[in-house]
């Protein structure tokens, strides 16, 4: 279980992770032709280890954890209620931003005016509806749209990448609108600070 | 049965096997539920075995069974009708009545025996022709004794060769992501029966989009496993493994092996805007396909390699389009409804089967490669969805939530006998059918 992140240079981790993904191949037992090898073992030399980019949490901030990380390590991706940065919501299929996306966005504009060291990643979501590929696409969309807004809106554009999680990754699994909207969001994931690299 | 002799005098005459007898076939086994009535028998135990290994006198028709069901063309006639005992007539001809078998209204009959030596099992089948009291076919298969179901997977397949004039595909695997009830998605390789399942990927994370390579001995698929999404590409009998990475910031979405190995066709996603490219099979950009703000995904290749079948989204919805890979020139395709995506196209070149939201719901359609008409092959009462091809592009597996998690199906590509492969436990999702195998 992990417990405090250990803060480290993202540019490491994602070196070691790319060199454990070369030596964790799965097993390569000479087989005959027409039989499989056995299934690789579960990849624990990195489930808990730098590999995963595991993200530090600045002081200011509880939200620290990406929806990945939540995923793997059993937590409902949610946001919590206290996070200074606030999710942003769209309507099906579209990545365009409200009055209200507008509203949550000027709120995070601010907060990243008054932190300038700290650097942010927007993850793009989508509810369960439509193909996994398309919502992949889309939800990237939807990261990017809130990425453009608050660079008009005053911050350095290299503070914030973006990723996407299609429909990968809900915060809720239920078969209605009531869910379905929860999960149509952009999340805003506080990554270490670091200089731009 | 006169119609079956005459399919057989097609064969054997070599007219064009593959038009003509299924043409013919059309008549019998074909569309409107007229199915071949045919009798599977127990097979014969022809030496010592342990009552365990005994069983596969059941076990071996049960998978015969099995495969021609799911065939649509054949009603199994149901054993507990059976006069005769196996163990105890023979398996040639004159070793056994035909009338045991007409009686009950069978017109083929399929009989056979085994042995096991060790861990070696012998398997003879033979195919008969209940009215002309022939035989049709008659085969040996020598393997291990844990790969019995494959010799019968084989034996349906030339069974259905010698209905059709064309091989079936049974011999195949499904490909397929399952969240075996859980959060995490790994990719798993199994027959279409759920037999000899295999798990491709086994990294707690979220693994799609698994697709083969034309020679069967390799899966592509899409990856969280390494934080950022990434292809993968998995050689199932060495375990060797090439990651492509794009550069940047960039992540590949999905992708696809070209037919003739050489080339990958991947979804490239990049501050926001998803487009095509065609890679090298080290995952190198050759050059880009597709150059437009929106979001084009999903693509499948041709099977002659020159041109792809995608989605895009760029008149506004999500639709299908044709991209000739030379000239870069696409055209739309689909112009019914508004959100259409996961197109496959046939093996045997004329359609494209495709997911389409139907209300509220998304069913699968099929569309003549030139345009027209779509037919839709599910009903909308539930949701149907990730349509792939067998190989010989008779048959289409898909998804669908119908029975209330998301299962693997089976129907003929006309959207008849429609059914279910698996029950996990789990959502089982994105199957994609394997060429023939060995």
């Amino acid at each position: 279980m992990k417990t405090q992140a250990q803060p480290a240079v993202i540019a490491m981790l994602c070196g070691l992770a790319a060199l454990l993904a070369q030596a964790c191949a799965p097993s390569t037992t000479a087989k005959p032709a027409s039989s499989l090898p056995p299934a690789p073992a579960a990849d624990s030399a990195r489930s808990g280890s730098a590999g995963e980019g595991q993200r530090g949490a600045t002081k200011e901030s509880p939200t620290g954890r990406s929806s990945l990380d939540d995923l793997k390590s059993g937590k409902a991706p949610v946001t919590s209620a206290v996070s200074p940065l606030k999710d942003v919501f769209f309507d099906f299929d579209r990545y365009d931003l409200s009055a209200e996306a507008r509203s949550a966005l000027r709120v995070n504009a601010d907060w990243l005016k008054q932190n300038p060291a700290a650097r942010v990643e927007i993850e793009g979501h989508c509810d369960e509806r439509g193909t996994n590929e398309y919502n992949l696409a889309l939800g990237a969309k939807r990261a990017q749209a809130a990425r453009e807004y608050l660079v008009t809106l005053g911050v350095a554009a290299e503070r914030l990448s973006t990723t996407s999680f299609g429909e990968e990754i809900p915060v809720c699994r239920d078969a209605n609108e009531s869910c379905w909207k929860q999960n149509r969001r952009a999340r805003f994931v506080i990554a270490p600070s670091r200089p731009a690299s | 049965m006169r119609n079956l002799l005459f399919i057989l005098v097609l064969a054997l005459t070599a007219l064009r096997a593959q038009g003509v007898a299924a043409a013919v076939v059309g008549e019998i086994v074909g569309q409107g539920g007229q199915k071949f009535p045919i009798a599977v028998s127990p097979l014969k135990i022809m030496s010592s075995v342990s009552s365990e290994v005994a069983r596969l006198s059941t076990g071996i028709a049960d998978a015969m069974v099995h495969d021609l069901e799911l065939s649509g063309w054949f009603k199994v006639l149901d054993r507990s009708a059976y006069i005769e005992d196996a163990q105890k007539t023979g398996i040639t001809l004159g070793t056994f009545d035909f009338k045991d078998w007409s009686t009950i209204g069978a017109e083929g009959l399929v009989k056979g025996g085994f042995s096991v030596q060790g861990e070696e099992i012998t398997v003879e089948l033979r195919l008969f022709d209940v009215y002309q009291n022939k035989e049709r076919i008659g085969k040996r298969y020598s393997g291990r004794l844990r790969d019995y179901r494959r010799i019968a997977h084989k034996f349906v397949d030339e069974i259905i060769h010698q209905f059709t004039g064309i091989p079936g595909v049974f011999n195949t695997r499904i490909a397929y992501v399952s969240n075996s009830g859980g959060r995490f998605k790994e990719i798993f390789v199994s027959h279409l029966d759920g037999s000899e399942k295999f798990q491709v990927t086994n990294n707690h994370t979220i693994n799609l989009s698994p697709s083969w390579s034309s020679d069967g001995r390799s899966i592509l698929y899409s990856s969280f496993k390494d934080r950022n999404q990434a292809l993968y590409l998995f050689e199932l009998f060495s375990g060797k493994e090439v990651k492509f990475t794009p550069k940047g910031p960039a992540r590949y979405l999905s992708g696809k092996l070209s037919p003739d190995g050489q080339t990958v066709v991947a979804t490239l996603e990049n501050a926001g805007n998803s487009n095509l490219y065609l890679l090298d099979r080290s995952g190198n950009v050759i050059r880009r396909l597709t150059d437009s703000p929106g979001i084009e995904v999903s693509p499948s290749w041709s099977p002659d390699g020159k041109q792809i079948v995608f989605v895009s989204d760029r008149s506004g919805s999500p639709q299908i389009y044709i991209l000739e890979v030379a000239s870069g020139k696409s055209r739309r395709l689909t112009y019914n409804g508004n959100y259409n995506t996961s197109p496959e196209w046939s093996p045997t070149g004329e359609r494209i089967v495709y997911t389409g939201r139907v209300g509220s719901r998304f069913a699968i359609f099929s569309i003549p490669v030139e345009g027209g008409e779509p037919r839709k092959l599910t009903s909308e009462s539930a949701d149907s969805e990730d349509p792939t091809w067998s190989p010989d592009g008779r048959f289409i597996a898909f998804s669908s939530n119908r029975a209330g998690r998301y299962h693997l199906y089976v129907m003929q590509a006309s959207g008849e006998n429609q059914r279910r492969l698996t029950g996990s436990g789990g959502d089982d999702t994105k199957p994609s059918w394997s060429p023939r195998l060995d």
